[in-house]
């Protein structure tokens, strides 16, 4: 037994870099997933839909607007519950996905007509979007967006 | 005396094989928040070398005014003088690193020549890394300008 445990004591070293190096790609889903998670992250911000926005949202979400503000996922999904994020429509065009060992990154514009205070605006805006695969589904950490044209400094 | 040999063997186990894993995500974040202050200063710079090795070839960089740039463009655009950036200030809010790609988000105060004269610019900023060839390599910026003090 002790010749064991010092065997495995001795062996630690060399198990450690080992373990970590094994970055294998985990098996998440595929680039059509990503595409569809992410057109039905902007279908339920467009119904206002919290609950699908909550399993759609991972829970470290950082979103960040064409105002440079970013809020966390609590206080995105109090924005779509308090309506004070509202959209008339929302059509996202996804222009590049990369995948990675378990996350992926989409990129593209989304014409937005928002809706606030009575009157409609439309914010038409770059997006770049990072999903991570997680409890067996693809998850949006990030979003940040930059407008196709911002108005003059 | 075995189960307790045996629980020691697993906690000893448990204890390296964390310890090492966490020591090597700490490396990453240093190595990747030194990648990001090279980067800023090579940008002001307009050092092609340096940007060559910190950009991934598939660089997408969406810059605050809507223009578009791939890694060659935006490389050649601060060698041939297009785009002068006098000098950056920056400070990183947040660093997260999922596997072989990391985010970082950050704010920045960017002041850029245009025709002989400046001109400020208040930024934040999201950039996405990707670990590639033992390094790691800018692949997305996105910036936004934030609202003047008054407005906020």
């Amino acid at each position: 037994m002790r010749a064991l445990i010092l065997a495995l004591l001795v062996s630690l070293p060399l198990a450690a870099p080992a373990a970590q190096s094994g970055e294998k790609p985990s098996p998440r889903g595929d680039e059509a997933s990503a595409r569809a998670a992410l057109q039905a992250r902007f279908d339920a911000a467009l119904r206002a839909d919290v609950p699908a926005l909550d399993r759609l949202l991972a829970d470290d979400l950082e979103y960040c607007g064409v105002s440079a503000t970013c809020s966390t996922k609590a206080q995105y999904l109090e924005s779509v519950r308090n309506g004070t994020r509202k959209f008339k429509s929302l059509v996202p065009r996804v222009e590049r996905v990369t995948m990675y060992a378990d996350s992926a990154v989409l990129t593209g514009k989304v014409y937005a007509l928002s809706i606030g205070d009575g009157t409609e605006r439309q914010v038409d805006a770059y997006f770049l979007v990072v999903l991570v695969w997680r409890d067996g589904r693809w998850q949006m950490t990030n979003q940040s967006s930059t407008l196709l044209q911002p108005a003059p400094k | 005396m075995r189960r307790f040999a045996a629980i020691a063997v697993l906690f000893a186990v448990a204890t390296t094989l964390s310890g090492t894993v966490f020591a090597k995500d700490d490396a990453r974040v240093e190595a990747l928040k030194t990648a990001e202050a090279t980067r800023f200063q090579a940008n002001v710079d307009a050092d092609a070398k340096v940007l060559g090795q910190v950009l991934d070839d598939g660089l997408e960089y969406v810059h605050s005014n809507g223009e578009v740039n791939t890694k060659k463009e935006f490389i050649d655009s601060l060698v041939s003088g297009k785009r002068d950036y006098v000098s950056t200030t920056f400070e990183i809010q947040g660093v997260r690193i999922l596997g072989d790609v990391a985010i970082v988000r950050g704010t920045a105060k960017v002041t850029v020549g245009e025709n002989g004269q400046s001109r400020d610019l208040d930024l934040g900023y999201t950039d996405i890394w990707v670990w590639k060839d033992k390094r790691w390599q800018m692949t997305a910026w996105r910036s936004a300008r934030m609202p003047p003090p008054a407005a906020k």
